[in-house]
């Protein structure tokens, strides 16, 4: 199983959704975030007074998926979030060691 | 002594006031035409003494003696003509209340309908004279009913006299229409306030007590004084006070009766108003009361814990009445504990357009309205329709006044709907209530969530929280926020239905704007904010606002910095109002970006949207256009005019603006000044040329006129359209016949080079009134090159000074630039100017501007 840790652009979050349907994924988490990766902010003027905006809001998207559709969802998620300017985001993979549903107590496979 | 005195200014006589202590002529004087009247006065008095000797110089004796001196005064007036003019004789104090002791003054008051002139100053003495020739002591007042529109605060006894004030001979009318001017809640308040003060000052004199061994019974603590007091309070606050007071209405007569009859032994005995209950009247009053006892002590000892009984329930009940009587804060309202309350619940209930006014009342004092006038309202509301509510112009500016957002207007809101007031007057509001509508995301019923948007709206106000202050600012700086609060008691009235509610919300806010007779203006900004109150969100968080394509759209949907101001705030306060949750500083900071980009799409954009002869909005123009204006004629004034222009003019000042442009010529100057409410609109329409609008500003500022708002734009033929809304202080334009012209041939000398503008404005720029008490902000000057295709953008924010414009304008053009579009706003305390410039046809080098902001920065700062 893998967790995809998605950082989007708030308008994206939509399309990532949808794109994830069609492969079956429909559990998420999604979190309201700030941050900045490359595209560091820019100054905003703002009646002659410069404001910096170094933390741009983004949407943090998390899915667990099975390693055989890991690649179909990340591929599914760049093109959905993709618009091809600076601030695009992030897709980090990373590997989940076990899961457990907490109302029954079961571990998933 | 007299409760009057003299008027304290222009007593020349016979207006103003005379005291008692005026010695009348001698009784020996009177003429024979008088001796029946004499007759008639000297039965009067013989039969009051007869009642005092006979221990019963009470309420009933001095009721008839008053009524015999009301019919010697009738005589009198009409011996004097006063039949023939518009004049009324009125009884004050004691003698209006009918309670005239035998030496008592006669406080009157002559009271004209009209003006005093010779022969009303000649009635006056007619009526008089006698009076004083048959030795009645008598404390006069002259005055016409218009002296009654301006408070004497400098006289409160003659205020207090004239709430005993009833008509003994003349024209009722007169004495009505006294009534009327002088019966007002202010009025009231300040009586009331000095009669408390009065109470403080008369009880010092007695040490604070009651309990005299010699009392004075008209002005010791618990005397005749007090009872008068008490039910005065009453008067002013709430007739039925008494009802609930310690003493029920039996027992605080009998201590009146009582006073009054000791009273009236001491004047007998005396011969003379003399009030104090000495040790040796003391005996002969017992006697005369017929007290029992075998010796004076014992039957002294009765009367005195008779007195002292009757004193101390005047004293209890004054005491109580100053405690709990509610203060008067408007017509029928008076403030107590319980909140804001109805004084006369029947005459509330008869007259639902005065409901408005308690609840604005309590949004005044910060206090609510009390249960037992709200029971009253909801009793009575289903009587009435929504148009009873508003039945004239005056009550529904008084409603715009409440709605302005400000702390307690939520909860006076919900009090209004609680007791079914709100959904009566508003019947569109009442389809929401309760109404529950199933999503996700909505914690409360639909009406509770439009309440709810106005209290974030008042907490906006107030918060001091460091991500709001942003918002707080851009709420403090609209001009008309109490059509937000309007448009968010409606913006979803709609949800009635389960479909689109936006639109339906507005179809319903129609109704609503037309019974308010809002103006058209205000108007479109309430149906605008409702259709459109989910927009801001959608783009804000649903779509791409680093999209330049996304922030044009959404300014152009929005068209002002005005309306993106109310849709941006009313945009915070209803997602807020979803849920506890909804408001996270990360849509709070998606919602400012997105108002901050817009803001500067406005300021700096405009001026690369040019209007084209395919524009929407001109077939409109066109259409709607006057007989004497061509389509060729209107095209070629818009032509290349910013898109803006269309957005920010109605289109009767556009017309206005078609016929100012119309054949002018070089050097020529044409005008329109228009007056609205405290501020000026002006439009200025000239051919371009340099340092044009840094002189137009300096002539406004010469005159002394305060530059609050304005547009200045240049179209591509060169003519020059400038339009300012300014605050004239000094009343120039009101106070001078010839002002319209006198500004322009001002503007046009200026203008034209005949005159220099710079000495105009030197004086008045050192004088002491533009004395500047250092510089509260730090100025900005800031340029931009990326904003606009066509112009270098200047923005300039700075501590608002007369002459500010003129300054900074001039310093443009001394560099040599075109000053092609300008933005005037002013916030409180602080100008925002923005700039659009060019030189030689294009946008500045790096170089230029910053040799144009140091310089203007200099200029700024006074250091040149």
């Amino acid at each position: 199983m893998k967790l995809l840790k998605s950082i989007v652009r708030p308008n994206k979050v939509d399309e990532v959704k949808d794109a994830l349907a069609k492969l079956n994924i429909s559990g998420m988490t999604v979190t309201e975030v700030r941050g900045h990766g490359k595209q560091k902010g820019h100054t905003a003027i703002y009646r002659g007074k410069e404001y910096n905006v170094s933390l741009l809001p983004k949407m943090e998207i998390e899915v667990v998926v099975p390693d055989t559709i890991a690649e179909d969802a990340i591929k599914a998620i760049v093109q959905a979030a993709r618009t091809g300017e600076i601030g695009d985001g992030r897709v980090f993979v990373l590997p989940v060691a076990e899961s457990y549903r907490i109302r029954t107590g079961e571990l998933e496979s | 002594m007299s409760m009057m005195r003299p008027a304290s200014t222009g007593a020349q006589p016979p207006r103003g006031g005379a005291s008692a202590g005026q010695v009348p002529p001698s009784p020996d004087t009177a003429s024979a035409g008088q001796a029946p009247l004499k007759a008639s006065l000297d039965v009067a008095r013989h039969e009051l003494r007869a009642a005092i000797t006979r221990g019963a110089g009470g309420r009933a004796a001095l009721e008839h003696y008053a009524d015999r001196v009301d019919a010697l005064i009738r005589q009198l007036f009409t011996d004097a003509g006063g039949d023939a003019g518009p004049v009324a004789i009125v009884a004050l104090g004691g003698y209006g209340r009918r309670h005239l002791c035998l030496h008592s003054d006669i406080d009157l008051l002559v009271l004209f309908g009209g003006g005093i002139g010779s022969a009303e100053e000649r009635f006056v003495h007619s009526f008089l004279n006698p009076l004083w020739d048959l030795g009645v002591v008598i404390g006069h007042q002259v005055r016409e009913i218009e002296d009654f529109q301006v408070l004497e605060r400098d006289n409160p006894e003659f205020l207090l006299a004239l709430l005993d004030a009833r008509p003994v001979a003349g024209v009722r009318s007169v004495f009505e229409r006294f009534g009327t001017i002088f019966h007002q809640p202010e009025t009231h308040a300040f009586i009331l306030r000095s009669l408390l003060a009065l109470i403080d000052e008369r009880h010092a004199r007695f040490n604070g007590t009651l309990y005299q061994l010699e009392p004075d019974v008209k002005d010791a603590p618990g005397a005749l004084r007090d009872l008068t007091a008490t039910r005065t309070i009453a008067l002013l606050t709430d007739p039925l006070l008494l009802r609930r007071g310690p003493a029920d209405a039996a027992r605080f007569d009998d201590a009146e009766d009582f006073l009054l009859r000791v009273r009236s032994t001491l004047h007998l005995e005396c011969g003379r108003n003399q009030n104090v209950l000495s040790h040796e009247l003391q005996e002969r009053t017992a006697e005369t009361l017929g007290y029992p006892g075998a010796e004076p002590r014992l039957r002294v000892e009765r009367l005195m814990s008779d007195y002292f009984r009757h004193a101390r329930i005047v004293s209890r009940s004054l005491e109580w009445a100053k405690r709990t009587a509610p203060v008067p804060v408007g017509t029928n309202l008076g403030l107590s504990r319980d909140g804001v309350r109805f004084i006369d619940p029947m005459q509330a209930a008869r007259n639902p357009s005065s409901w408005l006014g308690a609840f604005q009342s309590a949004l005044d004092e910060g206090t609510e309205v009390s249960e037992e006038a709200l029971s009253c309202i909801q009793q009575h509301v289903d009587r009435y329709r929504a148009d009873d509510f508003f039945a004239d112009a005056h009550d529904r500016t008084a409603l715009l006044r409440f709605l302005r957002p400000r702390p307690g207007l939520y909860a006076r809101l919900s009090q209004m709907h609680d007791c079914g007031l709100l959904g009566r007057v508003f019947p569109e509001f009442q389809a929401i209530s309760w109404r529950v509508v199933r999503d996700f995301y909505h914690k409360y019923t639909v009406d509770e969530h439009t309440l709810l948007t106005i209290r974030n709206l008042e907490r906006l106000i107030t918060t001091d929280s460091g991500d709001r202050l942003r918002f707080k600012g851009i709420l403090a700086d609209l001009q008309e926020p109490e059509l937000l609060v309007l448009a968010l008691l409606f913006h979803d009235v709609g949800k009635w239905r389960d479909d689109d509610h936006a639109l339906e919300s507005e179809r319903m806010a129609e109704h609503v704007l037309d019974r308010l007779h809002i103006a058209d203006e205000q108007r479109e900004t309430v149906l605008f904010l409702i259709r459109h109150h989910l927009r801001m969100s959608l783009a804000a968080f649903r779509r791409d606002t680093e999209d330049p394509d996304i922030v044009k759209q959404f300014a152009s949907l929005v068209g002002t910095e005005e309306r993106l101001k109310m849709l941006c705030v009313m945009t915070l306060v209803d997602v807020q109002a979803v849920s506890p949750e909804t408001l996270t500083p990360w849509k709070a900071e998606l919602l400012w970006r997105l108002y901050v980009d817009t803001y500067n799409h406005l300021t700096q954009r405009y001026g690369d949207e040019r209007i084209e002869r395919s524009e929407a909005g001109l077939n409109e123009l066109l259409a709607n256009r006057p007989e004497d204006v061509t389509p060729g004629e209107i095209s070629r004034f818009l032509e290349g005019l910013p898109q803006r222009y269309l957005h920010v003019f109605p289109r009767e000042a556009i017309y206005r603006h078609i016929w100012l442009a119309r054949d002018i010529k070089p050097d020529e100057v044409h005008l329109s000044l228009e007056r609205k409410g405290a501020v000026w609109s002006l439009a200025v329409a000239t051919l371009d040329k340099p340092f044009l609008f840094s002189n137009i500003c300096g002539v406004l500022s010469s005159f002394g006129m305060n530059i609050l708002r304005g547009h200045a734009f240049t179209n591509p033929n060169g003519l020059v359209l400038d339009a300012f809304e300014f605050t004239d202080e000094e009343r120039f334009l009101e106070l001078n016949r010839d002002a319209h012209t006198q500004l322009l041939r001002v503007m046009q000398d200026v203008v034209s080079g005949r005159a220099e503008v710079t000495a105009r404005l030197r004086g008045r720029e050192q004088g002491i009134l533009q004395a500047r008490s250092g510089q509260r902000f730090a100025p900005l000057v800031h340029t931009d090159n990326k904003a606009s295709g066509r112009y270098t953008i200047l923005d300039i924010v700075a501590g608002n000074a007369l002459g500010l414009l003129y300054r900074i304008s001039r310093v443009i053009s001394r560099h040599g630039c075109d000053v092609d579009l300008v933005l005037i706003a002013t916030e409180g305390e602080k100008a925002i100017d923005v700039f659009h410039i060019t030189k030689a046809g294009a946008k500045l080098t790096e170089a230029e501007q910053i040799a144009l902001t140091s310089d203007l920065q200099r200029t700024l700062e006074g250091t040149v």
